[in-house]
C-alpha cells in the first residue's frame, strides 16, 4: 500500500467512479427479484444474508481486533428465538426478529463483561465454547424441538424474504459505516484495536467500549437468522448453530478484507460463487471445508489484508490518507 | 498539593521496585524525579497512571483517592502521561490521533477536531496532521505524545524520559516547549536523567534509589547532596571525593 | 458410597489421560504464545492413523503408539516455519494471526477427515479391549486403567525433559522471556520447532490412545479441544505443572455431572466452571497464568 497522498485529480476521478459503481450496484439490488429467476433470487438471498453475516463478524474482529470463533451462534440463537415465539407464543414476525436480535447482544454483553477485559485468546476460548454449548443445548432441550428441530409456518414469498434480508443486511452495512468508520464510536475501536493500553490512556473506557460493539455485533446476526428461520421454515441445531456457520463468516471477512467496510460484502459473494461452483463440480459434500480451512490459511499467509488490500492500489478502494488529503482540497 | 503519594509500596514477586515512596507536588509546579536505571521511576509512574495498583499505599490527586482506580478514569480526572516510547496509534493520521484523547473533553467529531488541530499548532506539528503516524520522524512522534497527553486536558502531566533519543538541538527546542506549558494551571512531573534538562526545567527534585527516595530538595542542593553522587556513582567515587 | 468411589476413579482415571494434552497444549502456548485450535483435531487425526495402522498392518494399536508420536513430530516440525511466518509477521495483529491460522488448520483437519471417512464411528480394538481389573465392588475398565497411567507417565518423562534436561531449560528460559533467551544464546526458532513437533507427536499418540479407549470419528476433535481450552485456563496460560491438578479436577467433574446429573450436561458444567474462573481469576485457580 502506497502512503503517499495522491494526486487530487486521479482521486476525484476515482470518487466518481466509485460513486458511480455504487449507484450501479444498489439499483441492481433493489431490482433483483424481478430480473433473475427464482433459484437465482434463493442464491441472490442467500449472498445478501452472508454479506451481512460477515460484516458483523468484521465488527468484533476487524474494527474491534478479537476474535469470536463462536459468533454463528448468534445467528443460530436468533433463529431459534424467532422460531420459538412464533410457533410457541404466537409472536408476528417482526417482533420475533427484534427479540431475537436483543437476546443475541444481551448473550454477547453477558459472555464480552469477563472475556473481554482479557487477552484475545481467552475471549476466542470462552467465545468458540459458548457457541459449541449453545448448540449442545438446543439439542438437549424439549422446548426447541431437540434433535428433531423446528418448524415454522410456511410462507411462499420469495422476493419478500429478498427485500427483508437486503434491509437488514443494509441496516448492518450503514450502521457499520455511520458508527464505525465515521463516529467517535469508531475512533475508539480503532484506537483500541491498535494499542489499548495507550487508548486507555487517553481516556477511552476500553471495556465499555468493547462490549458495546460486541453487542452490536451480536444483534445483526440474531435478526438475520429470525429472518433464515422464517425463509427456510425448518431449522435444527445442525444446520443453524453448527460450528460452519462461524467458519464461513471468518473466511469470508478474511478473504474479502479484514477491518475494511466492503470486505465482506466482496468476501460474502466470492465464497457463495466458489461454494456453488464446488457443489455442482462435486457435490454437496464437506470437502468445502477443505476449501474454507485452505483458504483462511492461506489468507493469512499471503494476502491478509483480503482482497480489498489487494485492490487498494487500483483505486477502487482509496486509503485513508489520501481520502482526508481529497476532502481538504476539495473542501467537503 | 496536586499529588501526594503516601507510603508507595509495588512489588513484582520478588524485586520490590517502589519501596515506601511518599511525595508530594506543589501545583503549578514542575518536579523532576531522577535516579539510576531500575530505580522505580516509571513504574511510580505507572501507579500514578492506574496502570497496576501498588501492593499497599494510596496516592492522592487534588485530595481524592485515586489508588486503584482504571486508566481511563484517572485520565479523566485529570492526569495525562507520556511514554518513553512513543506509542501512537498506527493506523491513524497524527490529527486523528490527538483526537483520540479529546474525546473526553468535546460532544462531537467536529469540536474534537478542531481541539485537535489548535494542540498541533501549539507542539509544532501542524504541518504533519494528515500524515499517517508511520511516515512521521521520532521528534515529532514524541510531539505526537505530548500532544495526545495534552488532548486529555490534564491538570497533572507526566512526562516520561522525553528527551531520549533526541539530538541536543532537538533538545533545546523541547525544553522550550515544555518551559511554554507551565501556565500556572498545569503540574509538571519529569522523569529525566540528562541533568542538563533536570536542572533548567524543575522547581524540586526527587531522587530515587532501588525504588526509596534518597532525596528531595530543589535542584542544586540535590547535585550536591553526598547520597545522590552515591547512588550515581558508587561508593569508591564519592569516598574518593 | 460405592457409586461414589467409583465415580471417583472414573474421574481420576479420565483426567490422567487429559493431562498429556493439556501439558502439550500449555507448553505450546508458553514458549510460542500461540493457542493451537486445532489441538482436537491432531487428537483425531492421531486416532484415525491408529486405525488405519492396525488395519492395515495389523498388530495392535499400542504397538503403533510410539509410531504415530514420529510420524506427528515431523508434521509438526514441517508445519512450524509456517507457524513462525504467521505469527511473526508486521502485519495486522500477530496473535490474532496466529489464532485463525489454526483455526483454519483445524478446519481443515476436520473437513479433510470428514471427506476421506465420512461420518461413520470406528473403533480400535487391542488386547486390552473388555479387560476389566475388579477391585473389591469396583469395576474398572483394563483400557481405562492403561490410559491413565500412559499419560502419568508420557508427563513424567516430558517433566523430566523440561525440568532436568540441559535442553529442558533452554526451552523453559525460552517461555519465561524470549529475548533474552536469545541473547544469552538460545536458537529461539528451533526452541519453538522443536516445542511444536514434540506436542503434536505426544497429542497425536494421545488420540491413537483415545481412539482405542473411546472410539474414532471424523468430528471428535470439538470435544478435545474443549477438554484442553478448559485445563489451560482452569491451570492458568502456560503454567505446566499447573496441568496436572487441572486436567484431574476436569475428570472429576465430567465424571460427577455424567453419574449424578446425566452426561448431556458435561459440556454445561464445563463450561459454566470455565467462565467462572475467566470471571474470578482469569490467571487460572493458581494465579500463575499468562
Amino acid at each position: 500500500m502506497e502512503l503517499q497522498a495522491a494526486n487530487p485529480k486521479t482521486l476525484r476521478s476515482s470518487l466518481v467512479w466509485r460513486l458511480t459503481v455504487f449507484i450501479l450496484l444498489l439499483v441492481i439490488c433493489f431490482i433483483f427479484p424481478w430480473i433473475v429467476s427464482p433459484l437465482w433470487l434463493r442464491i441472490g438471498t442467500e449472498v445478501v444474508m452472508w454479506a451481512g453475516l460477515a460484516q458483523s463478524f468484521n465488527i468484533i474482529c476487524g474494527y474491534t481486533g478479537r476474535l469470536d470463533f463462536g459468533h454463528g451462534a448468534f445467528f443460530g440463537i436468533g433463529a431459534y428465538v424467532t422460531g420459538m415465539t412464533m410457533t410457541l407464543l404466537g409472536w408476528p414476525f417482526g417482533l420475533g426478529l427484534l427479540v431475537s436480535g436483543i437476546v443475541s447482544a444481551l448473550l454477547a454483553l453477558a459472555i464480552g463483561y469477563p472475556t473481554l477485559r482479557l487477552r484475545g485468546a481467552y475471549f476466542a476460548i470462552a467465545t468458540w465454547s459458548m457457541g459449541e454449548l449453545i448448540r449442545q443445548i438446543a439439542t438437549i432441550l424439549d422446548i426447541t424441538g431437540g434433535a428433531f428441530g423446528l418448524q415454522l409456518p410456511a410462507v411462499l414469498n420469495l422476493p419478500y424474504f429478498y427485500y427483508i434480508m437486503l434491509l437488514v443486511t443494509g441496516l448492518t452495512y450503514l450502521t457499520t459505516y455511520l458508527l464505525v468508520e465515521k463516529a467517535r464510536f469508531g475512533y475508539k475501536l480503532l484506537a483500541i484495536r491498535e494499542d489499548e493500553d495507550a487508548a486507555e490512556m487517553v481516556g477511552v473506557n476500553t471495556a465499555s467500549t468493547k462490549n458495546w460493539a460486541f453487542a452490536l455485533s451480536a444483534f445483526f446476526p440474531g435478526v438475520l437468522g429470525g429472518i433464515y428461520a422464517y425463509w427456510v421454515t425448518y431449522i435444527h441445531p445442525d444446520s443453524v448453530l453448527g460450528g460452519q456457520i462461524t467458519d464461513v463468516m471468518c473466511v469470508m471477512a478474511f478473504l474479502g478484507g479484514i477491518g475494511s467496510l466492503w470486505g465482506p460484502f466482496l468476501g460474502a459473494i466470492v465464497v457463495q460463487l466458489i461454494q456453488r461452483v464446488l457443489w455442482v463440480v462435486w457435490g454437496e459434500g464437506t470437502f468445502y471445508l477443505v476449501i474454507i480451512g485452505v483458504t483462511i490459511c492461506a489468507v493469512i499467509l499471503f494476502i491478509p489484508n483480503g482482497l480489498v488490500g489487494l485492490l487498494e492500489g487500483t483505486g477502487l478502494f482509496s486509503p485513508r490518507e489520501s481520502v482526508n488529503e481529497l476532502r481538504k482540497k476539495i473542501k467537503w | 498539593m496536586i499529588l501526594q503519594s503516601h507510603d508507595l509500596v509495588k512489588s513484582f514477586g520478588g524485586v520490590t521496585a517502589v519501596d515506601h515512596l511518599s511525595l508530594e507536588v506543589e501545583k503549578g509546579s514542575v518536579f523532576g524525579i531522577i535516579g539510576p536505571n531500575g530505580s522505580g521511576k516509571t513504574t511510580f509512574f505507572n501507579l500514578i497512571n492506574g496502570v497496576y495498583p501498588p501492593t499497599s499505599g494510596t496516592i492522592t490527586f487534588n485530595g481524592r483517592n485515586i489508588t486503584g482506580l482504571r486508566p481511563h478514569q484517572i485520565a479523566e480526572l485529570g492526569i495525562g502521561r507520556t511514554y518513553q516510547v512513543p506509542a501512537p496509534f498506527s493506523k491513524m493520521t497524527v490529527l486523528e490521533n490527538v483526537m483520540v484523547s479529546t474525546f473526553m473533553r468535546t460532544s462531537s467529531l467536529r469540536e474534537s477536531r478542531k481541539v485537535a488541530w489548535e494542540i498541533l499548532e501549539r507542539v509544532g506539528l501542524d504541518e504533519k496532521g494528515d500524515t499517517l503516524v508511520a511516515n512521521v520522524t521520532l521528534e515529532d512522534r514524541k510531539r505526537l505524545e505530548l500532544a495526545r497527553a495534552l488532548g486529555t486536558r490534564p491538570h497533572l502531566l507526566l512526562l516520561d524520559e522525553v528527551m531520549a533519543g533526541l539530538t541536543p538541538s532537538e533538545i533545546n527546542e523541547a525544553i522550550e516547549l515544555i518551559r511554554s506549558l507551565r501556565t500556572g494551571e498545569l503540574t509538571i512531573i519529569v522523569v529525566e536523567h540528562i541533568m542538563a534538562v533536570i536542572l533548567s526545567l524543575c522547581d524540586r527534585i526527587a531522587v530515587l534509589d532501588y525504588g526509596e527516595k534518597i532525596a528531595e530538595d530543589v535542584p542544586d542542593k540535590v547535585v550536591n547532596n553526598p547520597n545522590v553522587i552515591k547512588a550515581y556513582l558508587g561508593e569508591r567515587y564519592s569516598a574518593r571525593n | 458410597m460405592e457409586l461414589l468411589l467409583q465415580t471417583f476413579i472414573d474421574g481420576l482415571l479420565m483426567g490422567g489421560l487429559i493431562i498429556i494434552i493439556g501439558v502439550g497444549f500449555s507448553l505450546c502456548f508458553g514458549v510460542m504464545h500461540i493457542v493451537d485450535f486445532a489441538v482436537g483435531e491432531w487428537v483425531m487425526l492421531g486416532a484415525y492413523t491408529g486405525w488405519l495402522m492396525v488395519r492395515y498392518f495389523g498388530h495392535d494399536a499400542m504397538f503403533y503408539l510410539p509410531v504415530i508420536f514420529i510420524i506427528f513430530s515431523a508434521l509438526g516440525w514441517v508445519i512450524y516455519p509456517v507457524i513462525l511466518q504467521v505469527v511473526s509477521g508486521k502485519r495486522f495483529n500477530p496473535a490474532i494471526m496466529g489464532l485463525i491460522f489454526t483455526f483454519g488448520l483445524s478446519i481443515t483437519m476436520k473437513g479433510g477427515a470428514l471427506t476421506v471417512w465420512g461420518y461413520h464411528i470406528q473403533s480400535v480394538p487391542t488386547w486390552l479391549t473388555g479387560k476389566t481389573l475388579y477391585l473389591g465392588p469396583l469395576t474398572i475398565p483394563g483400557l481405562r486403567v492403561s490410559g491413565f497411567f500412559f499419560g502419568i507417565l508420557v508427563t513424567l518423562l516430558l517433566l523430566a525433559f523440561l525440568y532436568k534436561s540441559r535442553y529442558g531449560n533452554v526451552i523453559r528460559a525460552t517461555a519465561m522471556d524470549r529475548d533474552t533467551a536469545n541473547l544469552l544464546g538460545a536458537d529461539v526458532r528451533k526452541v519453538g520447532a522443536v516445542v511444536y513437533s514434540l506436542y503434536a507427536g505426544i497429542t497425536a499418540m494421545s488420540g491413537a490412545l483415545i481412539g482405542a479407549l473411546f472410539s474414532v470419528h471424523s468430528v471428535m476433535g470439538a470435544k478435545y479441544t474443549m477438554l484442553a481450552f478448559f485445563v489451560v485456563v482452569l491451570a492458568g496460560m502456560g503454567y505446566v505443572p499447573g496441568v496436572i491438578p487441572a486436567a484431574i479436577i476436569l475428570g472429576l467433574l465430567q465424571s460427577f455431572v455424567s453419574v449424578y446429573i446425566g452426561g448431556r450436561f458435561n459440556l454445561a458444567a464445563l463450561f459454566l466452571v470455565m467462565y467462572g474462573v475467566l470471571l474470578i481469576t482469569p490467571k487460572g485457580i493458581f494465579r500463575r497464568g499468562w
